[in-house]
């Protein structure tokens, strides 16, 4: 007793934190070292791609002062925080003159920087991050999802639509018209009946329906000589049920028949100004698909903001970016500053690959890349939520069958380990050698590349089925439903969210990969887009490591930078979907 | 439920009563003597070696309420899965003796136990709902039979388990959206929407507060009018207050009384039910 008497007297004493504290510090030096190294590699490659350094500083500064100090200006007022306005100005402002000195500074001491300006830094070091922090902070303001919710929307459709006008480039677009009209119309028909009218039976027979239309589709397809224009078919096939989705999703949203009426004629004059316009790269007739695709979404926004009455002062954000580069362009041409010339330009997108840099594109392997990306998104997507939900649902725990489910599990596993490289020479032995699909064909590339991410989307999937609460499956199993309804009803629609994240990460993963392709013979250069999923293909990667190894430094440095920055791009666009596709997804369950 | 009777009654249910609290037992005899629907006969579960229940012989009779009462761990939700066979879900489950429902021993191997869970509705612990509308919760049940629900049906459920007032406004909106007793409201909606002959109930109001659980009380008083009610409860005095029959499981699966409920607590004819029931042990 004496003894504690005595230390409390003395207070509490002390407790070291120096390893924790040691800790923290080293923690986040390591989490944060990679993404310097990254980003660092990514600035030099966006520099090159956009041949930023030989840019006259003037034009930057133009173009900073009528594009991008507007454009803060408008995520600050939506943001409508006078502090955070006052600390950006505080950070745009002190962070040129400290880039400047410490730049200066650096390149005088120790070493000087290479294919860098101050003022670049300032841009990369300062300005992106400052821009990035506003949009994220302004977005979450009625104005700035206004603003960015307009733009992100059209965006994102008309880049979907690309993607699937792409797939027409090797799909057969007559086929497709009599699978539509034969298979699906008539299927969706059937099933619209059957809810309108609450008869199980019309729902049931929408699936036969639609698989007898399709193959009398195949059936037909060599009877039948004279099919419509291209034009027509995207505007039945994809204009006119866009349009028609677009005013459903409006009435379903509460909104009146006028204005769903408005929202689908919006969408359908969109298709049908692509009638007319032409298709640049694309295949005929397909700015239809791209326009209504862009226009929906965009007609949908349009209204639900109109009709929100909160932020409509967001739609000017479309005038202040035109008007900005508008501006920004009569500028430069009035005092005519010598503005950059960017390697990565509409022509490098749309044009085949060539002996000289500056004739140099990358459409054929972008083309090869999508369809494979879209013939592995369905394979891996099919195969792996198929095994997963085998394995969690359908298996036993005990006995020989959940011995057997064990093995598989643990193979999965180590499957995921497996080199590329190695995946690469099953695909030359099983499908180009002994299936014959032939070597270096998109066929043989897909089936090889779902095979690579099939462990990897399997285990994702298996986790999201694990995810869903075991309380669900009683409740549906005590209701009476079967194995297959609880999975169809309950587990796979709860899981889907996390399916779908897990398989377009995994998609990254194989747009990427290029070992398995030099294995399976595909060529690093072809100089017209593939016309059918059998013909030889490039994918983007194969390109840039082509291109990598020319003598010339244009290819090396411009060309090839200008390919990365592509391939990146595609590859963040598909990884935003997966994200905006998951948060929709828990939001609605 | 029966706040007033209960005080009206406070002095003889005190008298008699073993249990400490004063609860009147429910309408004593009121439906108990109707004819059996579920019966089991020297019905025992195995989970691998271990044995849950044993021998268990019951009836219970139609449109009663049965509560099943005992320590943890003493077979009551065991029994209560063997009745719709949802322990057939369990790898490592066994189960010998006969559950007959109506007559007809649904561990035939004629019977699907799939079928034989579409005429028994169950309640679990914690509830439950689909992580879909309010709608599509209670027409669930139909969906999967293959019958169309008319809205009919989605109203006449929902007032069945006492909730149509409150969301009738939000059919489409999800059921996940709804309190805890609401939740659990829908859960018993969801039952009772295919027309089941029996609900089981395994501890449905042990998650929820007192009030959300009042409700529930209420709720399967009317059920009974209906249907026949099988509940585990943890609560003694809910099962006091709401069952016309008590079944007392102790440890080791066994049944050691099953009478009416104001006999079991009353006047229990085992020493081990009345140190159970005023807390001696258990």
């Amino acid at each position: 007793m004496a003894v504690d008497r005595e230390r409390a007297g003395a207070g509490f004493g002390e407790v070291s934190r120096v390893k924790g504290v040691a800790f923290r510090y080293v923690s986040f030096g390591a989490s944060i070292v990679g993404l310097v190294a990254l980003a660092t590699l990514l600035v030099y490659v966006f520099i090159d791609a956009f041949d930023l350094a030989n840019t006259n500083p003037v034009w930057l500064l133009v173009y900073f002062l009528t594009l991008v100090v507007p454009f803060i200006g408008f995520c600050l007022y939506s943001a409508g925080d006078r502090a955070l306005t006052r600390r950006t100005a505080l950070v745009l402002g002190g962070g040129l003159v400290a880039t400047a000195v410490a730049f200066e500074a650096i390149e005088l001491l120790i070493t000087p920087i290479p294919r860098l300006t101050w003022q670049l830094a300032y841009l990369f070091v300062v300005v992106a991050p400052v821009v990035s922090y506003v949009v994220f902070v302004g977005a979450q303001k009625p104005v700035g999802a206004t603003g960015f919710g307009l733009l992100g929307r059209t965006l994102g459709g008309a880049v979907l639509g690309t993607a699937v006008a792409i797939l027409f480039i090797v799909l057969d677009m007559r086929l497709w018209f009599l699978v539509f009209t034969l298979g699906v119309v008539p299927a969706g028909a059937a099933r619209a009946y059957g809810r309108y009218r609450g008869s199980g039976r019309a729902l049931g027979l929408s699936i036969p329906v639609g698989v007898l239309g399709a193959v009398a589709a195949v059936f037909l397809r060599d009877v039948l000589r004279t099919y419509p224009t291209p034009p027509f078919i995207f505007i039945w096939t994809f204009g006119a049920p866009i349009a028609l989705a677009a005013g459903l999703f409006v009435l379903n949203r509460g909104g009146t028949r006028r204005s769903a009426a408005a929202v689908g004629g919006v969408s359908l004059a969109a298709a049908a100004v692509g009638t007319v316009t032409g298709s640049s790269a694309l295949p005929e007739g397909s700015a239809v698909l791209v326009f209504a695709a862009a226009a929906a979404p965009l007609a949908i926004h349009l209204h639900g903001v109109l009709d929100a009455e909160k932020g409509r002062v967001g739609l000017v954000l479309p005038v202040i970016l035109g008007g900005g580069v508008l501006l920004g362009a009569a500028l430069v041409g009035a005092f005519g500053i010598p503005g950059p010339d960017p390697w990565l330009d509409p022509g490098y997108l749309t044009e085949a690959p060539s002996r000289t840099a500056v004739e140099a594109g990358l459409y054929p392997a972008i083309v090869g890349s999508v369809i494979i990306i879209a013939l592995v998104a369905v394979l891996s997507f099919v195969l792996g939520v198929g095994a997963a939900v085998f394995l969690e649902e359908y298996t036993a725990d005990t006995g020989v069958v959940g011995a057997i489910a064990r093995i598989i599990q643990i193979n999965i596993a180590n499957l995921a380990a497996v080199p590329s490289v190695v995946y690469g020479l099953l695909g030359l032995g099983l499908f180009a050698n002994l299936l014959g699909f032939g070597f270096g064909t998109a066929v043989t590339a897909a089936l090889t590349l779902s095979l690579l991410i099939l462990p990897i989307t399997v285990i994702s999937a298996q986790e999201a089925i694990r995810a869903v609460p075991d309380e669900l499956r009683q409740g549906s199993y005590a209701m009476g439903a079967t194995r297959w309804q609880t999975t169809k009803k309950v587990v796979l629609p709860e899981a889907m969210p996390g399916i779908l994240t897990g398989t377009i990460l995994a998609l990254g993963r194989a747009i990427g990969e290029t070992a398995p392709l030099i294995m399976i013979g595909a060529a690093t250069t072809v100089f017209s887009a593939p016309s059918n999923v059998w013909s030889r293909f490039s994918a983007m990667p194969m390109q840039i490591y082509a291109w990598a190894n020319f003598p010339q430094a244009e290819f090396r440095y411009g060309v090839v930078a200008a390919g990365v920055v592509t391939l990146l791009i595609v590859l963040l666009s598909m990884n935003t979907t997966a994200i905006i596709v998951r948060n929709k997804l828990e939001r609605d369950s | 439920m029966s706040q007033n009777q209960q005080s009206g009654d406070e002095a003889s249910a005190e008298s008699e009563s073993l249990i400490t609290t004063d609860v009147q037992p429910a309408e004593t005899n009121r439906r108990s003597r109707s004819a059996t629907i579920l019966e089991t006969r020297d019905l025992s579960v195995y989970y691998g070696d271990d044995r849950a229940l044993t021998d268990v012989s019951i009836e219970i009779p139609e449109h009663s309420v049965t509560a099943l009462i005992g320590p943890s761990g003493c077979g009551k939700s065991t029994f209560l899965r063997c009745l719709n066979r949802m322990n057939d879900l369990i790898d490592a489950c066994r189960v010998e003796g006969e559950v007959t429902l109506r007559g007809k021993n649904v561990y035939d191997e004629d019977v699907d136990p799939v079928a034989l869970r579409r005429q028994i509705g169950q309640v679990f612990q914690k509830p439950n709902p689909f992580p879909k509308s309010i709608r599509d919760n209670v027409t669930y049940g139909l969906e999967v039979q293959g019958k169309s629900a008319t809205d009919e049906d989605v109203e006449r459920a929902l007032k069945g388990a006492a909730l149509w007032d409150e969301v009738k406004d939000q059919l489409g909106s999800s059921g996940l959206d709804l309190s805890g007793g609401q939740q659990q409201r829908l859960c018993i909606a969801r039952a009772i929407a295919p027309d089941p002959e029996v609900i089981l109930m395994d501890e449905p109001t042990s998650a929820l507060d007192p009030v959300a659980a009042s409700k529930i009380e209420d709720l399967i008083d009317d059920l009974a009018e209906e249907y026949t009610v099988v509940i585990v409860t943890h609560n003694m005095q809910q099962a006091a207050r709401i069952s016309d029959r008590t079944a007392v499981f102790l440890t080791g699966g066994e049944l050691v009384e099953y009478d009416d409920t104001a006999t079991i607590f009353e006047d229990p004819a085992d020493d081990r039910v009345e140190d159970y029931i005023t807390g001696k042990f258990g």
